[in-house]
């Protein structure tokens, strides 16, 4: 498997939020497929030079999220079965993720309920129409 | 769960009224990698003698694989001093050749290998090298006897920085086949990369001990900028999940331990007219650590 990810140990997020996002990111978009194995935490952990611990605590949240499957001996798989449902909730959390700190960042630079949300509207206007002319 | 591989306890070392080390408490369970953070003069190197048994306690107790040290420990333990005691007369081979001899586990393929890595050749004399090379030796004879419990004072300093990137990867790899590694270091960016906890000493106390993720998501910086004069922070001034707070002007800065969040949110109804959380990393959080206390 390709190097996909890029994680940045020197930064304030923990680890293991920053490789779970990424991982859930790439399902997302398709980049790791359904039924598509995912390194070992052994490989990966030395793929990018980080803790094995991490890399397994990464593994034990997406298992527990329905993300990935993991099966003993086997290795970690993306889910195939519910493949559907969990990138689309994978998808969701990412953009959760986004609008959260947008909507935290208006809040803070003192914009009220009603300018924050329209310009909100203004993007979902934006960027959904064009898609539909 | 079996005992931690490393494991200290109450452990104090006083030389007449000095107290190096003084009643610290920390363990690394089967593979993890503790990151053994401090000034000069914390008490890291001494701490370490007391893991080895090279120095006696004044109190407490260390234990290696779940007992005491003794001979027989050495056989899975590898330690790599901050100063490499090579022999000097003898060539980097010689010395694979008395290892060999000396360890059950000892892979001389692997350290084969492991001399190629770090750039070395069998037919150098130890009293050519320089002090990266003998720290590198150093930590190829470490890593070819296939220990369950590696101990590393500054295992990369004087090495250039491929070198560096290599121990942290035989780091990740031996905590990967279940090893347990302690390793200090003055580069918190190692401790950050490679780690998975972090033990932060002060003056011989242990004043951080904690998964180094967990840490990144407690400690944060929530720093408000009010419209006049900061109000009264109430009850929140002394609020345990708050390690600090700082007042300039309008500005409000509070450094949390915990909860962040929930911190946030009660700053928040102060009506701030911004408010921010900041992210810290280890370097941010160990420098805040370690001058806690200095004014």
């Amino acid at each position: 498997m390709p190097t996909i990810f890029t994680v940045d140990p020197r930064s304030g997020i923990p680890l293991y939020l920053q490789l779970t996002e990424q991982i859930k990111r790439a399902i997302a978009l398709g980049t790791l497929a359904p039924g598509e194995q995912l390194p070992t935490v052994k490989a990966l952990a030395l793929e990018l030079t980080v803790n094995p611990n991490t890399v397994a605590r990464v593994y034990r949240e997406l298992e527990r999220d329905g993300v990935i499957d993991t099966s003993p001996g086997r290795g970690s798989f993306v889910s195939a079965g519910k493949a559907g449902v969990e990138s689309r909730r994978a998808i969701a959390d990412v953009a959760r993720a986004a609008f959260e700190g947008a909507v935290r960042e208006a809040k803070s630079l003192g914009l009220s309920r009603e300018e924050t949300h329209e310009l909100m509207t203004r993007s979902i206007a934006r960027w959904y129409e064009t898609e539909n002319e | 769960m079996t005992a931690p591989l490393i494991a200290l306890n109450g452990l104090t070392k006083r030389y007449g009224s000095f107290t190096a080390v003084d009643d610290v408490t920390f363990d690394v369970p089967e593979g993890s990698i503790c990151g053994l953070l401090g000034p000069n003069g914390a008490g890291k190197t001494t701490t370490f003698k007391c893991l080895l048994g090279f120095v006696k306690p004044s109190a407490g107790t260390v234990a290696i694989q779940g007992a005491p040290v003794t001979p027989a420990t050495f056989e899975e333990l590898a330690y790599v001093p901050e100063r490499a005691s090579l022999y000097d007369n003898l060539t980097i081979g010689q010395h694979l050749t008395l290892y060999r001899r000396s360890y059950k586990h000892f892979d001389a393929a692997r350290a084969a290998e492991l001399l190629a890595l770090f750039s070395l050749e069998e037919k150098q004399k130890a009293q050519r090298l320089s002090k990266g090379m003998r720290t590198a030796v150093a930590l190829v004879l470490a890593f070819s006897i296939r220990p369950r419990v590696l101990i590393l004072d500054e295992p990369s300093s004087g090495l250039d920085p491929i070198h560096q990137r290599h121990v942290l990867d035989l780091m990740i790899e031996a905590a990967a086949n279940g090893a347990a590694v302690l390793f200090s270091s003055h580069q918190v960016g190692q401790v950050e990369r490679a780690a998975d906890s972090v033990a932060i000493m002060k003056r011989g106390k242990l004043i951080v001990s904690s998964v180094i993720d967990d840490l990144k998501s407690g400690e944060k910086i929530i720093e408000a900028v009010f419209a006049g004069p900061i109000p009264d922070l109430g009850d929140l001034a002394g609020d345990p999940r708050i390690l600090r707070t700082e007042q300039t002007g309008s500005l409000l800065r509070v450094v949390t331990r915990d909860d962040n969040d929930a911190i946030a949110q009660r700053i928040f109804a102060l009506h701030p007219k911004s408010i921010r959380t900041i992210d810290l990393n280890l370097e941010e959080i160990f420098m805040n650590a370690v001058s806690g206390d200095q004014h």
